[in-house]
């Protein structure tokens, strides 16, 4: 929250910082000169903190069209021995995971930290997913920070270590420590002159099994070095009767869980720091002292298997286990499903302790339930106030009843992936991962020599364009696939918080860009297309209904900037209702502002039998008043 | 200090500026020489869903980011609704509520399929949980400072005229000064004062 | 007029089960526009969500919902008919344009001549036409004679126009004149029966004036796909379908088919329309069937003599007598459509009643078609 806090010169100094910018406070301590990303929550704001003091340290920060671009840019600069910075979320890793195995292989020579930012419980994610399996699989040594302090600390110290094994690693972030704050003491910034080196000596090649033999032994000394990391340590009773290994946030969980308890007094907890690879030797000498050891650690018992598998040769049959395999850590969903917090894991280690844990709670609990007779409703996700995806989509559901030949609806990843619910009328039918639609919907159109007739649409958004929908086009081109493509252009990364993409003006850094603008790839790739206002549900219908009734792959743009970008720092339209003119819940209208089109701003003033906007959530973009059929709702231009 | 942590929930709706709001406490505690943990529980909910940021206080010891339930201090609701839902998990019959009294309906009400609760009623039921809870019309007083966005300000400034924190008012003022500027700064200020004074005594 | 339905309160989704999926919508339009959930695209009519509501006025001003033709004469004429084919009407005439006749005037552009003279004279405050281009016609609210004038010429397709009495009628305005074909004509005079589930046609709805056009059938939307085939994208200014076949008329020249050649494209409604000559109109407007610059005028209220008088009076039209030999080959094309229709709908299983026929009226039509075929 505080740039100020990040780029403070002083050492020592304590100030409050979120995750994400501590990480990248620690990236500035270890003198980052490349830093580069694709937007993705939870780690969305590392970049976007850097790229805002880019010039004042002279780095280089950029936001990539996709995470494997980022990682190959940021390697890039390491071979020329430059500390540099990849950032990106689980589902990142997936995309840029070719080149991360590649690159584990040939080895890095600059200081090259990958933060990685994992999403237990799916906050900001279409699924939650481990990306530790992945750095294993990859060869990757993976630090693993319990708080904002230590993300920044781990991120410092994680260039010093890639330089010291010559291979990238891996931060690995969750939620509850990038959307975290806290108090950090700040380190010593420095400076470092930018000498890239890099010349017809420098071979970074990755070929043939003896590299993988490097690769291994390298691991083997990373084993050894971590063994002696002050990311580990050992917190506790001199002579515990069971110990818990926990990773991540869960440690500060566990210490609250085990004081809650009462059970400090028995249960050690050693906390890791570096989780892949193991501190073998570490973890022996703590598990040789003990009978039980539990796993407190999300999303998957990554820490669990491996040290089973440890215990397994080292130590057999020495040690009870309890975790997500044994069942005992698990919260509401089950193990390894959703997050673990304080009262989890009280309750799991009260299980296996035999000490009952009952949260705390209050008395009048039910008799204060049973004074609001309803049960409380639920909030569910909707688009913003004035998005226009939801103009979008009621233009899109209107088309196809229109049309009438039951079309379906494919769907992408960005703030539109709530039109699968009911903000976007339920139309979307498939979410995956980025780019999926499109790949989606080629398969779906080339179905037509089997006799498939309905018509294919695909909605995807800009950003997501860019980054994963262009190899997709080009194949449906080349195959002449029968869907059409709508790309809901509100022409930023609004789900992650607004960062630019190829089609804008500026870069990162704020830099004039040479914009690459969709049309001229749509246009390239050999489609037609039509560009139109969503604004204009009316005239959006018609252009939507008549491409639905063309053939070949073909191309929607509707395109309007995200509503709180538009807004932002400008005086709102006012927009009210003539109450004389609304005719509330009777036929011609049946609410349809409030009921259907559901704009949060259009609530229903049910005393009254008149709709009403909500000026606190409205956005002011007049699309109610567009839609109202008497004409009740009035737009007062802002100045 | 009175509480060793003191936990925080400030809670509402998405967009309603919740996580700026803990941010300034955040701030203003350090500042104040505190430790501070804050998590904050928004990913996607930011498109309307619910928010809750927990913020825990410490002279001098490392906190994890979630509260433990039944264990909230100071409930800061800027939504009713959202106040209620909170208190379910994490009041105590001692918690203190802050509460703006402004409804934020959820799409189900809007379409009529639920009701949302009588507003006197959730009121009542919050009593029923903790008798210590202040009602005030923060977007109201917001939208007299400027803008009726502004009511997370005005909320923050309960939350600091309430004296429930180990820190004054100076400590907020520094941190809102720093984080803005211009008219948004006066805006922001002047709904912070609106709400400090409506708390303060 | 009948709220005759099979379950219960009939709504929007009863006109989407018995009009809409049974293909019997003839695209009047009267429907587009009432509420947000009805919406038109290329002619096409649809429910785009379902409203809630159990009854609707949609339901009610459909033409293609059960009419009960007896009450409907008794609600415009005060009376039952005696000519069943032809309804109720003072006189029948040939008549052309003297003045005002617009270029693209089908043919004697007496429908032009008259809408162009109640908007001159504030009988109207403005027209329902429909305009545009022969491939892609469009409703037009017109407000001065100009564009009465370019809204001439029959476009063959059924275009939804009546949305725009609706969005005339929300906007205030009174008075309203309207040119529509015979379905259209009986929906606006469905909207001026009262009592009806929402307030879009307040008791003082001002209809001015309907000008009904004779009309045999309409065409889908499918004729634009091929009249853009057939001519090649070159610009259509007419279009008629004399008994010798289908022509279109280009500025390079003309085309011309075989009925055959259109036929499937006749809207499936269109089979089951019981009223050929606008019989709910105050001035009906036809061809002659064999003189293209003339018209069949069909004079049947008092507000429809009295603009009949009034534009032969201004010399805005002149007339002729209507050919006594002439009149039962009318008879007979009007009578011979209803009986199709009668056993087209006897034989419909799925059949709603959309017409109901007084058992007077059903024993006078066979003695009458008995007669004419003698
Ligand atoms: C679909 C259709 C089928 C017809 N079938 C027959 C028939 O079988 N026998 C017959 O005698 N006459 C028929 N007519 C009527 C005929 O074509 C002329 O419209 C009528 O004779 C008036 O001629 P006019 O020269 O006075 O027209 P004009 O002065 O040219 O005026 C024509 C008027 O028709 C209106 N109009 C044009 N297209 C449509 C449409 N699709 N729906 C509603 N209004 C429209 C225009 O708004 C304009 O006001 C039909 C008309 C239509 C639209
Ligand atoms: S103008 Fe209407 S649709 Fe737009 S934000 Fe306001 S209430 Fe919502
Ligand atoms: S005939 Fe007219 S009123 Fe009936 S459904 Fe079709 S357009 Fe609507």
């Amino acid at each position: 929250m505080s740039l100020a806090g990040v780029c403070q010169e002083k050492a020592g100094v304590k100030v409050a910082l979120t995750g994400n910018e501590a990480i990248a406070r620690g990236a500035l301590e270890a003198g980052v000169a490349y830093a580069a990303s694709y937007p993705g929550s939870p780690t969305a704001e590392v970049l976007g903190t850097l790229s805002r003091v880019a010039k004042q340290f002279n780095l280089y920060a950029e936001w990539s069209v996709n995470e494997k671009v980022a990682m190959e840019g940021v390697a890039a600069a390491s071979f020329a021995g430059l500390r540099s910075l990849v950032v990106m979320k689980a589902d990142g890793l997936n995309v840029a995971l070719d080149f991360a195995g590649a690159l584990a292989i040939s080895g890095c020579r600059g200081g090259m930290v990958m933060v990685l930012g994992d999403d237990p419980n799916a906050h900001s994610s279409v699924r939650e997913e481990d990306s530790r399996n992945l750095c294993k699989a990859k060869h990757l040594p993976v630090l693993e920070p319990s708080s904002v302090r230590e993300a920044m600390e781990m991120t410092r110290e994680a260039f010093a270590l890639s330089e010291e094994l010559e291979l990238p690693v891996v931060v690995r972030c969750v939620t509850r420590v990038c959307h975290a704050s806290g108090d950090v003491e700040l380190g010593e910034l420095v400076r470092p002159e930018r000498k890239p080196d890099f010349t017809r000596e420098n071979r970074v090649i990755t070929f043939g099994i003896k590299l993988h033999a490097g690769q291994e032994s390298k691991l083997a000394r990373a084993a050894h070095l971590v063994c002696d990391s002050a990311f580990n340590s050992y917190t506790g009773p001199e002579n515990p009767e069971r110990l818990v290994i926990a990773s991540g946030p869960c440690y500060m969980y566990a210490q609250e869980a085990l004081e809650m308890l009462g059970a400090g007094g028995t249960t050690g907890i050693l906390k890791l720091g570096t989780t892949w690879p193991l501190p073998e030797a570490l973890l022996l000498e703590h598990m040789e002292r003990v009978p039980e050891v539990i796993f407190a650690e999300e999303v998957e018992p990554f820490v669990e298997d491996n040290v089973m598998a440890l215990a397994a040769g080292c130590l057999p049959g020495k040690v009870r286990f309890y975790g997500k395999r044994s069942g005992h850590v698990a919260g509401p969903a089950g193990p390894g499903i959703g997050e673990l917090d304080p009262d989890v894991l009280a309750a799991s280690l009260g299980n296996i302790l035999g000490i009952n844990y009952s949260p705390g709670t209050i008395d009048n609990k039910q008799e204060a339930l049973s004074l609001l007779e309803d049960k409380m409703p639920d909030r569910e996700l909707a688009f913003c106030a004035g998005c226009p995806h939801r103009a979008s989509f009621w233009a899109v559901r209107a088309a196809l009843e229109l049309d009438g030949r039951g079309g379906i609806v494919l769907g992408d990843i960005g703030c539109y992936t709530l039109g699968m619910a009911r903000t976007g009328y339920y139309l979307l039918q498939t979410v995956h991962c980025m780019g999926a639609g499109i790949g989606l919907a080629g398969g779906m159109g080339n179905l037509s020599r089997f006799g498939f007739d309905k018509p294919v649409v695909t909605l995807v958004g800009d950003s997501t364009f860019y980054h994963a929908a262009i190899p997709a086009l080009i194949n449906a081109r080349y195959h002449n696939s029968n869907f059409m493509c709508i790309i809901l252009d509100n022409e930023t990364t609004a789900m992650t918080g607004h960062q630019p993409h190829p089609g804008r003006q500026h870069t990162a850094m704020g830099e004039p860009a040479h914009t690459v603008p969709m049309e001229d790839i749509i246009r390239g790739v050999g489609m037609p297309y039509i560009v139109q206002d969503p604004y204009d549900v009316e005239a959006s219908i018609e252009v939507i209904y008549d491409l639905l009734r063309q053939e070949g792959p073909r191309v929607l743009i509707l395109r309007r900037s995200c509503v709180l970008a538009a807004v932002r720092g400008k005086q709102k339209d006012r927009v009210y209702v003539n109450e004389d003119k609304c005719i509330g819940d009777s036929c011609g209208c049946g609410r349809f502002c409030s009921r259907v089109f559901a704009c949060p701003a259009n609530v229903w003033d049910a005393e009254k039998g008149r709709a009403r906007i909500d000026e606190a959530v409205c956005n002011g973009c007049g699309v109610c008043a567009s839609l109202c059929p008497q004409g009740a709702i009035m737009v007062e231009r802002g100045v | 200090m009175v509480k060793e942590p003191l936990n925080i929930i400030i809670t509402g709706v998405g967009g309603q500026g919740n996580v700026l709001a803990s941010q300034v406490v955040s701030a203003a505690a350090v500042q104040a020489g505190y430790r501070v943990a804050v998590g904050e529980t928004f990913g996607v909910s930011q498109r309307g869903g619910s928010v809750m940021s927990h913020v825990r206080l410490s002279l001098n010891r490392p906190c994890g980011p979630l509260i433990p339930r039944g264990q909230a201090h100071v409930v800061a609701g800027f939504e009713p609704l959202e106040t209620m839902r909170v208190l379910l998990d994490y009041a105590s019959a001692e918690t203190v509520v802050i509460m703006n009294n402004r409804p934020n309906y959820p799409l189900g009400c809007l379409s009529g399929e639920h009701r949302y609760p009588d507003p006197e009623r959730v009121e009542e039921a919050v009593k029923k949980m903790t008798p210590r809870l202040h009602v005030l019309p923060a977007t109201e007083l917001a939208k007299e400072a400027g803008s009726p966005l502004a009511a997370n300000m005005v909320m923050t400034g309960a939350l600091a005229g309430s004296g429930l924190l180990p820190f004054g008012r100076e400590c907020f003022i520094s941190v809102i000064g720093s984080l803005f500027q211009g008219i948004v700064r006066d805006l922001n200020l002047q709904a912070f004062e609106s709400g400090f004074r409506r708390m303060d005594g | 007029m009948e709220r005759g339905c099979e379950f219960g309160m009939p709504g929007q989704e009863q006109l989407q089960k018995e009009v809409m999926d049974r293909d019997l919508c003839s695209s009047c339009g009267i429907c587009v526009g009432l509420c947000p959930y009805i919406k038109t695209v290329r002619d096409r009519v649809k429910v785009i969500y379902p409203c809630g509501h159990e009854d609707g006025t949609c339901y009610m001003v459909c033409p293609k919902t059960p009419t009960n033709i007896g009450n409907m004469d008794r609600a415009v004429f005060g009376r039952e008919r005696e000519d069943q084919a032809l309804g109720l009407f003072s006189g029948i005439y040939y008549a052309r344009a003297l003045t005002g006749k617009p270029g693209g005037a089908q043919y004697g552009g007496a429908a032009s001549a008259l809408t162009g003279l109640a908007l001159r004279e504030g009988l109207i405050s403005s027209a329902v036409l429909t305009g545009g281009d022969i491939k892609s016609p469009r409703p037009v609210l017109a407000r001065d004679a100009d564009t009465v004038a370019r809204c001439a010429g029959s476009k063959y397709t059924g275009v939804p126009s009546l949305l725009e009495l609706n969005r005339a009628i929300r906007d205030g305005l009174t008075d309203i004149g309207v040119v529509g074909r015979p379905c259209q004509v009986v929906a606006v005079r469905k909207s001026q029966q009262g009592n009806l589930p929402g307030p879009q046609y307040p008791s003082s709805s001002g209809i001015g004036l309907v000008l009904g056009l004779f009309c045999f059938w309409s065409l889908a939307p499918e004729l634009y796909g091929f009249l853009q085939l057939e001519t090649g994208g070159e610009e259509i200014v007419k279009m008629d379908i004399p008994v010798e076949g289908p022509v279109a008329y280009t500025r390079a020249g003309k085309y011309s088919w075989q009925l055959e050649d259109i036929r499937t494209f006749i809207k499936k409604s269109c089979n089951t329309c019981f009223d050929s000559t606008s019989e709910y109109a105050d001035i009906s407007v036809g061809s002659t069937e064999h003189d293209p610059v003339w018209n069949t005028l069909i004079i049947r209220t008092g507000k429809g003599l009295d603009i009949f008088n009034l534009a032969l009076q201004k010399g805005v039209i002149e007339i002729r007598e209507y050919p006594p030999e002439r009149l039962p080959l009318l008879r007979r094309a009007a009578l011979g459509k209803k009986m199709r229709v009668l056993s087209l709908l006897e034989k419909d299983l799925g059949n709603t009643g959309y017409i109901t026929l007084p058992e007077k009226y059903r024993r006078d039509l066979e003695t009458q078609w008995g007669g004419i075929n003698q």
